[in-house]
């Protein structure tokens, strides 16, 4: 994972190598004014130099103060900046590739959602700090170490023991922190939709009287993060023991041996002191490791999801345009679809001539909706093929596709934003009186106009303001607004009553040369169609208009005898 | 800081956890500090003794000190681990608390509280709000107060040897801990609050894009929502990067306070040295022991930068909490009923103020009786049910459940007389089976089996490969919309209860399943009392009256 992480940070190389010349110049700068203080202080105690004697060197130590000060600062900066770049290039190419796979079918967007926000912050840490510590922690050891050496070949040789043995023991215990932090960051995103979840659910919870029982599956569900956080805590904090062990013993055996030796003579208070100044800067950049070190364990994990979203195959698009027309006939050529194994749509053959009406019913799970969303192209068939026009739909750009239909879903959603922008949606102008006759045509503008604000009444995420008729109201009007050749609509009328409906029929006629295609759930529909399609299991098993189906025995029939039925 | 001690009294019950953390943070610093001033000393010391001749060697005692030399670095180890063991431990424990503390405040104000809520932003608040708001014991609480006692313990120390140097440190420190970081907090607050609202904002708008993907693709909006996320990021990134220069400014200025103080000490020790008070040893001593001095306060910018974007999301997550619940809770118990009578009689309900919804609404429905109230969409029958199951509150007239004023009643009260079968079930992303055990925990497989029988979902549920164990998938994704409806139906089934409100339950599905579930439901509705609000015909032959709801009165249909 971390060399993949790394190709991502080319993004922003110089700015990151950057930052990590001017750590290796700070460390330069600490060993100077190490020297300089142990200097200072020798002359003080041991050779009793008044400090009026001492002038520049004290002068010269304040001027490798101010100097770190500056590379600090410019460290820092370059660093953020390099985060800033990779996160913002990733989020784009996240969010593209996204959009290139499509609507997936049942596709948890809370999850993306998050993967999208805090996935990519997550990574933060491991190019601001891990990252540049890496390279630190290798260069400014080696430079300092050979310094002792050059001082005292004793110390040299504790601090040389002790320094390997860290990362070693990070890289010992850091794999199995690792596994755990894999499992800690999939619960976390469970965490998120679960309290969606919750949260959305939390009128149905309240009508069962279980909305409290939810406050002990809540701490159920933290105090299981806890625990599998803590496991992985409790070994990844071992790195962070381990890091003071040998740095404290290294240090206070460094102190211990130059004692040992200065009480007998044989050895100057200068290199000594200079080497117990010098000792805990060795143990700063793994330290720093130390600290950053599960920063890049989340990281990765936050990476794996990352990347699988980034290298999610993308179905393949078509890339001539579609010819443009006045009108647009389709034809199903043994079309069949396959989901996980499970056969949805098999060898439909159908032409919805240009200019006509066409309703599809069928019990649901009859492979309705999927028929739709082979028709508008957001799922490949696995046999057969769709022509427009008399060109297959699997070779048109799906963007030159789109442009010459409207559709509305199951459940249409409105956009955050006024009703206007949402009426709007895509069209490249705006044509006010336009919006106006698609509102009416949609029986929208009277309610509408009831609203505080008219046009202009803001609409909160997801319509949540907006009742679902009135949803799907507006959600004809933006279709009836796009003034397109081809209509396709899914249920579009479920949550209207049927007086609504008809008066929406009857304007729906008024888009002569439309070709429509209506799935339907309720049979009102089918009675004004041109051609019924009858889909039973996955197969087309009637085609016909209402008064031929209507005369002979067959499944439309008996659904049409159900309904009178229950009319009753 | 109002906010941050109603934070702070929030955590109280975890004092023991916190408390703890704190001494031992504090123990770890202390030992860091003695263990490199006491070896400044010991090296000086060995020096001067060894310069000084036999006599001197002999005479220094050089066990005790570098015996404590080892148990200082020893010392060090050992509280470090634990401190880090056990802040970890009372954050994750606050973190359950606070969770919990919130979503038990929110549930009395919903559903009514969250109407015209972004739900996004509701994830955004509690899940990276209250996250935020559990950094606040381990970014700022332990730093700052460790900070505090350690720097008082060890300037005390140095003013035994030079009250000047000791000044100096406490200076230092503070410049260095304090000051530049308060002036960093200024700062940051601009930014580090826009962080905050951006990130939701963000998250807001990639699940509005994801969500409605199709609809945007279709009508060639989804570049402009990209390029709408994109520019909400880029301002994101500009925040990040100014609360980033500002960290940068901090950071070094802390560095140079900090080495300011090494310089310091330097020469009021040399100066004390130079007038005799100190011996030759105590000046490296203090020297190092200035060093080690400033982990104290290394945390301590990054608490303060913590703590702007904890303010904010206090203040949120306080306010959501803070609201008045739509109905005031009862005085009294639950009556018990002996009857199930409702009466309604002149009842207004108008939302915050607005135009009455229900105006002088009267209906009587006996028990055992079945009425049925059709509407066309936005005739106020969702207000209706909101009324029945205490959501929100009546202004005027009289409402009556078994003689009872429906006003004794809690909304959780009324849930237990009522069952309904609504438009909006929500489908939890979780098993068909958990799903179920919502209307009631204590069903067995047979009475789970009946439900999905009578609700005509049995053949399906059977036929999939984990049965009952399969899971929905969010919002019941992976289900057509009629399997979700009928889930909800299901639902009913398993929950009795004297009171049965069906709000569109045919809704969506289609006629052939429609009829069929009518005359599978016939059968249930014997022996309770039935309100059927719907726009649809069907079914209304089962009714033993309508109603037809219109300017918020009910008219006799038949």
């Amino acid at each position: 994972m971390d060399p993949r992480l790394m190709r991502e940070g080319k993004r922003a190389r110089g700015a990151l190598y950057g930052s990590i010349g001017l750590g290796l110049l700070s460390a330069w700068v600490v060993i100077g004014q190490s020297v300089l203080l142990a200097k200072l202080v020798t002359a003080i105690s041991f050779l009793h130099q008044p400090l009026s004697r001492l002038e520049t060197p004290l002068l010269l130590l304040a001027l490798l103060f101010g100097l770190r000060a500056l590379l600090t600062y410019g460290a820092e900066r370059l660093a953020s900046r390099a985060c800033l770049t990779i996160k913002t290039g990733l989020r784009a190419a996240l969010l593209e590739r996204l959009f290139a796979r499509g609507p997936a079918e049942g596709a948890a967007s809370a999850e993306h959602a998050t993967v999208l926000l805090d996935g990519v912050e997550a990574l933060e840490p491991y190019f601001a700090r891990y990252l540049p510590q890496m390279y630190l922690c290798v260069a400014v050891p080696l430079a300092i170490l050979a310094f002792v050496f050059s001082l005292d070949w004793i110390s040299g040789l504790v601090l040389l023991v002790a320094g390997p043995l860290i990362p070693l023991f990070m890289v010992f215990v850091g794999y199995r922190a690792e596994a755990i932090n894999q499992r800690q960051w999939l619960k976390l995103l469970a965490l998120g939709t679960h309290f969606l979840d919750v949260l959305q659910g939390l009128t149905t919870l309240k009508l069962f009287g279980r909305a409290r029982d939810e406050i002990a599956i809540i701490a159920r569900i933290s105090d299981d993060y806890r625990r599998t956080t803590m496991d992985g805590l409790r070994i990844a904090f071992l790195t962070s023991a381990v890091l003071e062990f040998f740095a404290s013993l290294a240090i206070a055996l460094v102190a211990v041996l130059f004692g040992a030796r200065l009480i007998h003579g044989h050895f100057d208070f200068y290199p000594a002191f200079l080497v117990l100044l010098l000792a805990p800067e060795y143990f700063v950049p793994l330290r720093g490791l130390s600290v950053h070190y599960h920063a890049r364990m989340s990281a990765i994990a936050a990476a794996r999801q990352i990347f699988s979203l980034l290298d999610a195959p993308v179905p393949a698009r078509g890339s001539a345009a579609l010819a443009p027309a006045e009108e647009y006939e389709m034809a199903c050529e043994k079309l069949s679809f396959a989901y996980d194994g499970r056969i949805v749509l098999q060898d439909i053959t159908a032409r919805f001539p240009a200019g006509s009406t066409t309703v599809i019913v069928g019990a649901s799970g009859a492979g309705k909706t999927t028929l739709s969303r082979l028709l508008l192209g957001f799922l490949t068939p696995s046999a057969g093929r769709i022509l427009v026009n008399g060109q297959d739909l699997a070779e048109i750009d799906p963007e030159s596709w789109w442009r010459a239909l409207a559709w509305v879903p199951q459940s249409p959603r409105l956009f955050k934003g006024s009703v206007e922008d949402n009426l709007a949606l895509g069209l490249p102008a705006r044509d006010f009186a336009g919006l106006r006759n698609a509102a009416a045509r949609a029986h929208a503008y009277n309610f509408i106009q009831s609203l505080p604000g008219q046009f202009g009444a803001a609409i909160d995420e997801g319509g949540a303001n907006i009742s679902g008729g009135e949803t799907q109201r507006l959600a004809l009007a933006r279709a009836y607004a796009r003034q397109a050749k081809l209509l396709i609509l899914d249920e579009a009328t479920a949550s209207l009553d049927a007086g609504t409906e008809a008066a929406i029929l009857d304007s729906m006629e008024q888009g002569a040369g439309v070709t429509a295609i209506i799935i339907a759930h309720r049979l009102t529909l089918a009675e004004r169609a041109d051609q019924i399609l009858v889909l039973q299991e996955g197969r087309l098993v009637q085609a016909g208009t209402h008064a031929s189906l209507a005369a002979i025995p067959g499944p439309y029939r008996d659904m049409l005898r159900t309904r009178e039925a229950a009319y009753v | 800081m109002s906010d941050i001690w109603r934070l702070i009294r929030l955590t109280a019950p975890r004092k023991g956890w916190m408390l703890a953390g704190l001494g031992l943070a504090t123990l770890t610093l202390l030992a860091n500090f003695g263990l490199l001033a006491l070896s400044g000393w010991f090296l000086a010391a060995t020096a001067a003794a060894g310069l000084a001749g036999y006599a001197a060697q002999n005479a220094f005692n050089f066990f005790t000190p570098s015996a404590m030399v080892r148990f200082f670095a020893t010392l060090r180890v050992g509280s470090r681990y634990a401190e880090r063991l056990v802040t970890h431990e009372a954050t994750f424990r606050l973190l359950a608390d606070l969770r919990v503390w919130f979503y038990t405040r929110l549930e009395p104000l919903a559903p009514a509280a969250l109407q015209g809520q972004r739900s996004a932003d509701l994830l955004g608040r509690i899940v990276s709000d209250i996250d935020t708001l559990n950094l606040f014991y381990l970014r700022v609480f332990v730093p700052v107060l460790t900070a505090l006692a350690a720097a008082l313990l060890m300037a005390s120390f140095f003013a035994f040897f030079s009250v000047p140097a000791a000044l100096a440190l406490i200076l230092g420190l503070g410049l260095n801990g304090a000051l530049a970081p308060v002036l960093t907090a200024r700062l940051g607050a601009g930014p580090g609050a826009a962080i905050t609202r951006l990130n939701s904002g963000l998250r807001a708008e990639y699940v509005e894009a994801l969500q409605g993907m199709g609809e945007l693709l279709v009508s060639g909006a989804a570049p402009a929502m990209q390029a709408r996320a994109a520019a909400l990021n880029e301002e994101l990134a500009a925040a990040q990067a100014r609360l980033g220069g500002v960290a940068a400014l901090g950071a070094s200025l802390s560095g140079l306070a900090a080495n300011a103080t090494l310089l310091a000490v330097l020469v009021f020790g040399a100066r004390r040295f130079e007038a005799g008070g100190l011996g030759a040893a105590q000046v490296p001593m203090l020297l190092l022991g200035a060093m080690a001095a400033f982990e104290a306060t290394a945390p301590l910018p990054g608490a303060l930068n913590y703590l702007g974007q904890i303010k904010t999301a206090a203040r949120r997550i306080f306010a959501l909490a803070d609201q008045m619940p739509p109905i005031s809770p009862p005085a009294t118990a639950a009556p018990a009923l002996q009857r199930y009578d409702l009466e309604l009689a002149g009842v207004d309900l108008a939302y915050d103020g607005g135009r009455k919804v229900l105006d002088g609404f009267s209906l009587s429905l006996p028990q055992g009786r079945h009425v049925g109230i059709v509407g066309v969409s936005g005739s106020g029958k969702s207000t209706l049910i909101n009324l029945l199951l205490r959501f929100h509150e009546y202004q005027a007239g009289t409402a009556r459940l078994g003689g009872v004023d429906l006003r004794a009643f809690s909304s959780a009260q009324m849930a237990r007389h009522a069952t309904i079968i609504s438009q909006r079930s929500h489908l939890f992303h979780t098993s068909i089976r958990d799903n179920l055990l919502l209307a009631n925990g204590a069903a067995d497989e047979a009475a789970l089996w009946h439900a999905l029988e009578v609700a005509q979902l049995a053949d399906f549920v059977r036929g999939l490969a984990q049965g009952l164990d399969h899971l929905v998938g969010e919002g019941g994704a992976s289900l057509s919309g009629g399997q979700a409806r009928r889930i909800a139906l299901a639902r009913a089934v398993l929950k009795p209860a004297p009171l049965l409100i069906l709000d569109e339950p045919t809704e969506g599905l289609d006629v052939e399943t429609e009829r069929a579930f009518l005359a599978d439901l016939a059968p249930l509705l014997a022996g309770r009392s039935v309100l059927y609000i719907t726009h649809r015909p069907a079914g209304l032959a089962l009714m033993d009256e309508v109603y037809e709801l219109r300017d918020g009165k009910a008219v006799r249909q038949r």
